[in-house]
């Protein structure tokens, strides 16, 4: 038809605000966070081959010693008009990879006791030079942390999914067999859901503790004789398994909710069907729940793979972050100013960017999984 | 052989009695239908059959075997799900295919089995088409052709048709008729649609609040139906009800509709006389009155409300007295609004119901004879 | 599990009758069956509720208990004094005031630009639609705490750092999407038609909204702001990266760890998931809100 639609402007008035949020709060930080890993943002001093002009000679750090070979006086023209004498110093110095540099800087970068008489020099000023450099995602790479964390992240990934999908899918699946008292059992089972992961790593370590649950348990039942030290440095299996645990603990009713979900989205009859002709309960779940649950899987599994890569609190609770370490606590080791951290966001920012771009990838398998389930749900 | 034998079964859910103290025997290879408004317990009652929800007393047999505990599985049942309950993921050869392979049948044999039932349905075409890619008619196929590929003696139908548009159910249905005369199969066929019921089964179970009214012949149910909700319930249009004074005179009764009087069959009079000066419910399908366009002695003078020309008949709405009924009369009896005409009732088709109880009088065969 | 036979509660044979032994296994192996789901059941449920009840034991025991080994499994005697000891240390009631800030700033922020996206999404057809909706998707699967280190550079940089609704901001990114999500599904759940027969008996589009579609939708939208309360009070790496001084309770716990004692772990770590506790049973229904509607 030729006549046109008149656009309604009402849902993007609505959705305005969250868009804003979202670039504000999301978008730009991310963009900040390549910026911060890519780009050396310290003020570093341009030394030219000539005064007012020529060519880039090289840089200089801050506060780097230098010897005057010569100096030119020239007048500035303040904003007021009046004009006021300004030196210029051809220098020389060693920049931060060792190489000499010569050439002319404006007075107003070097600290000089004598404009006129002293022969040598420091850097105290630049410019707010940006330079890309690869130097962080180097030194992050580089550290043998690095490598450590993302072992770890990964085998505990391994370790945890298996174990939380089973256990899900069980979960859901007495749920979901109408018991006496579902209500009170979907609510216990739903409890960790609002457990921090901090509080769970706490937990954990009580159970763990050298005077702690487990120790109690296994003395009285006549396994160990003694109080057992689990969580110690000596011990890292355990500490992996301490948090194995608690994961467990803690993040497999995310993936019941997502199951018990995707159950609920298959109809009743499909399930008596298979009771009419014949399938076993086994049977039932192999060729008739599993299948028909896979999107709900694969939901669970990108938002669980990407949350994995996230793991911080508990593995700082159970190991002190320092046995075992993680990728997030490398990242917050690196930015933390404080007595035990490095205090350099740069690399931080690097860590970060590297979470992300792993979670990137998945996130896209991700949207990619619900648009194909979208499109198969419509026809 | 297998007969299907349901013994005082009971089924609640919460304070609701779906299924209330039924029993009911269907014989080997009959096809029999539970018909019923919704909510009546037809469904509950083929569920519990089916072993999808066992029944909270009573018990079921199938066979010579007691299922009443049994699993599905162990009870050789099949069925067609009302709403096909065709696995989306499989493909049609897979899904027909399903039944047998949990039987562990040989890879011949479900080649086999598949093919002569898709053979059957007319969809050997699709086999290797997924659900999706069907239409809704050919996914009813495919729900049936599953259900009988597995060949198991007792077959089970939740209204069937009930998801298919008016013309192909008409097509369905004389099919699925002529299928199942074709396997040999027990079946118990649930639907709330009277036509069907009267058109397919060898014999209908009318339920109604989880109770049997009625179990008999498809004639017997329209024609001598058990009570008043079986009379309204079957039929388009349903059975005309009008109250009438039952009134000895001289040795014989008559029941008055007005000044009018009705004269029963002799075989009814012994059963009519105590119901001497009280109200009884008359009960007579539109088609079996003779409508005159004069007046006769015999025919009662009514006013005509409305006419409905339908095709093959003439359906009159008129008034007597309070009630309302139809009646149908052949497409040449030509009549308009507020006019007057008569109305004949043959004897034999009258049906006498009990106004308290709604139960229809049967007179009791034996006892005249003897 | 969920075999069908089993959803309703098993039969009471009335009358007594003579079962053949096929029978007997049968109805055997059905009471077995239905035993070992309810065994299973609650074994899950042991295996969930033991952890915090063991830490909740050894948060109301006296101090000296909290030292022994080995360890009780009820709290005899009872005793308040080592969540008194947690709760009177340094920091931690302005600690807490500042996660509770924090959190309600979170839910307040997020809830108010939440809702009119959420309906926007279930109600509206628009172009770009699909678009927003998968961002949100993508942006909710995203690590968005990680954001935390350019956003305190950042913060730093406008000499915002270490305020406590910085926090918040934060926290606002982190829930937005899901609170998006909850809301348009439970705003999907009202039919449209209610709305139309508002509009159709004379009201304008606002009021139908708020007499009719509001009031049906705001359970789901309280357990919605609920759950974002609950994410905001647990979050630790942001509010950890994000505050030096004003920490959060996580915050503070975290960053006290290495240097705290015995007692003040167990009632801290108790504490905080005394909200889940509470919080998690009001919003039981509404959990699959949050996910369900991926897959349907």
């Amino acid at each position: 038809m030729g006549r046109r639609r008149r656009r309604n402007f009402a849902p993007y008035l609505l959705i305005l605000p969250s868009f804003i949020y979202l670039a504000l709060f999301f978008a730009w930080p991310m963009f900040r966070s390549l910026q911060l890993a890519f780009r050396r943002e310290s003020q570093i001093l341009a030394v030219y081959t000539e005064i007012e002009g020529g060519d880039l000679a090289g840089r200089l750090e801050l506060q780097t010693d230098v010897a005057v070979l010569n100096r030119e006086r020239r007048e500035e023209t303040l904003p007021n008009g009046r004009t006021r004498p300004i030196y210029w110093f051809q220098i020389v110095g060693e920049n931060s990879v060792g190489e000499t540099v010569e050439g002319w800087v404006n007075q107003r970068y070097l600290f000089i006791e004598s404009r006129t008489e002293s022969e040598t020099a420091r850097v105290v000023g630049g410019e707010g030079a940006h330079e890309w450099t690869l130097d962080y995602v180097r030194r992050m790479f580089n550290d043998h942390n690095f490598w450590r964390a993302l072992r770890t992240t990964l085998l505990l990934l391994v370790l945890i999914l298996p174990l939380q999908f089973v256990l899900a899918i069980i979960m859901a699946l007495v749920l979901q067999s109408q018991l006496k008292g579902s209500s009170i059992l979907l609510y216990i089972y739903a409890i960790p859901l609002g457990i921090s992961d901090l509080a769970a790593g706490l937990v954990w370590v009580s159970i763990f503790r050298q005077n702690g649950f487990l120790n109690t348990f296994l003395t009285e039942i006549g396994v160990l004789d003694s109080p057992y030290v689990f969580l110690s440095a000596n011990n890292q299996e355990w500490m992996l398994a301490a948090i194995v645990l608690a994961e467990v603990w803690r993040a497999t009713s995310i993936v019941m909710v997502i199951v018990v979900s995707g159950l609920q989205g298959i109809p009743r009859d499909y399930l008596e069907a298979g009771e009419i002709f014949g399938a076993s309960l086994w049977q039932r779940l192999r060729h008739i729940i599993l299948p028909l649950l896979k999107p709900s899987l694969q939901v669970a599994l990108i938002l669980r793979t990407i949350l994995a890569f996230q793991v911080f609190a508990v593995v700082v609770a159970i190991t002190g972050g320092r046995v075992i370490t993680v990728l997030a606590y490398e990242t917050y080791r690196w930015y933390d100013p404080g007595d035990s951290g490095f205090n350099n966001p740069n690399v931080a920012a690097a860590y970060a960017g590297f979470i992300m771009l792993i979670s990137l990838v998945i996130a896209i398998f991700y949207l990619r999984t619900v648009r194909t389930q979208e499109e198969a749900a419509r026809e | 052989m297998a007969e299907i034998r349901v013994e005082n079964a009971v089924k609640t859910f919460g304070k609701v009695v779906a299924v209330d103290d039924v029993s009911l025997t269907v014989h080997d290879q009959e096809f029999v239908v539970l018909l019923g408004p919704s909510g009546c317990g037809k469904t509950t009652l083929l569920r519990a059959i089916a072993g999808l929800g066992m029944v909270d007393s009573g018990r079921v047999m199938i066979g010579d075997r007691d299922v009443t505990y049994l699993p599905p599985k162990d009870r050789n049942i099949s069925m067609v799900f009302q709403s096909y309950a065709i696995f989306p993921h499989m493909k049609v050869y897979e899904n027909i295919a399903f039944g047998l392979k949990m039987k562990r049948a040989s890879k011949e044999e479900i080649t086999q089995r598949v093919k002569a039932a898709s053979e059957l349905l007319h969809i050997e075409d699709f086999l290797d088409r997924y659900p999706s890619q069907l239409s809704g008619g050919q996914r009813q196929r495919v729900a049936v052709a599953r259900a009988i590929a597995v060949r198991s003696q007792v077959l089970l139908m939740d209204e069937p048709l009930s998801n298919l548009d008016a013309l192909l159910r008409l097509e369905m249905r004389a099919e699925l008729k002529r299928l199942l005369a074709e396997i040999n199969a027990t079946t118990i066929y649930v639907t709330h649609d009277q036509i069907e019921a009267l058109s397919m089964g060898d014999r209908i179970a009318v339920m109604k609040t989880g109770r049997i009214l009625q179990f008999d012949s498809p004639t017997k149910v329209y024609d001598m139906p058990a009570d008043q909700f079986v009379g309204g319930f079957i039929g388009t249009p349903p059975m005309n009800f009008l109250q009438g004074q039952v009134r000895r005179e001289n040795g014989a009764v008559q029941v008055y509709i007005g000044d009018f009087g009705l004269k029963p069959i002799p075989e009814m009079e012994p059963l009519l006389r105590s119901y001497d000066g009280e109200v009884i419910v008359v009960g007579i399908r539109a088609e079996n009155m003779e409508a005159l366009s004069q007046p006769a002695e015999d025919a009662l003078p009514v006013m005509v409300l409305v006419v409905e020309p339908l095709g093959s008949q003439n359906l009159l709405t008129i008034k007597i007295g309070d009630d309302v009924i139809k009646v149908s009369t052949h497409p040449d009896f030509t009549v308009a609004p507020d006019q007057n005409i008569w109305i004949r009732f043959p004897s034999e088709k009258i049906r006498w119901i009990d106004r308290r109880s709604g139960k229809t009088l049967i007179p009791n065969l034996e006892e005249l004879m003897a | 599990m969920t075999t069908v036979e089993e959803r309703q509660a098993l039969p009471q044979p009335t009358r007594a009758r003579v079962l053949d032994p096929a029978q007997r296994r049968a109805l055997r192996q059905m009471k077995l069956r239905r035993a070992g789901t309810y065994a299973l059941a609650i074994g899950i449920a042991i295996w969930i509720l033991l952890p915090i009840w063991l830490i909740g034991t050894m948060a109301f025991s006296p101090s000296d208990q909290v030292y022994a080994y080995p360890k009780p499994v009820v709290p005899v005697p009872f005793s308040t004094e080592t969540m008194q000891f947690f709760l009177e240390y340094e920091g931690i009631m302005a600690a807490t005031q500042n996660s509770i800030v924090v959190a309600l700033v979170t839910l307040a922020l997020s809830t108010v630009i939440a809702v009119p996206a959420g309906y926007a999404i279930s109600r509206y057809i628009f172009p770009g639609r699909d678009a927003f909706r998968l961002g949100v998707l993508a942006v909710r699967a995203f690590p968005i705490v990680i954001l935390a280190v350019p956003l305190a550079v950042t913060f730093i940089q406008w000499g915002m750092y270490d305020e406590v609704y910085t926090v918040a901001l934060m926290h606002t990114a982190l829930t937005l999407p899901t609170t998006i999500l909850v809301v348009s599904s439970v705003f999907a759940s009202v039919p449209r038609e209610f709305e139309e027969a508002a509009r159709i008996f004379g009201c304008t589009p606002v009021q139908a909204f708020m007499r009719v579609v509001l009031p049906l939708v705001l359970p789901g939208i309280a357990a919605a702001a609920i759950f974002t309360f609950v994410m905001s009070w647990n979050e630790v790496f942001a509010a950890t990266l994000l505050t030096i001084r004003n920490r959060t309770l996580p915050a503070l716990i975290l960053y006290t760890l290495n240097k705290s004692s015995i007692q003040f772990q167990y009632a801290g770590g108790f504490f905080m998931l005394v909200p889940s506790l509470v919080f998690i049973f009001f919003i039981r229904r509404y959990l699959f809100n949050m996910w369900g509607q991926i897959t349907k």
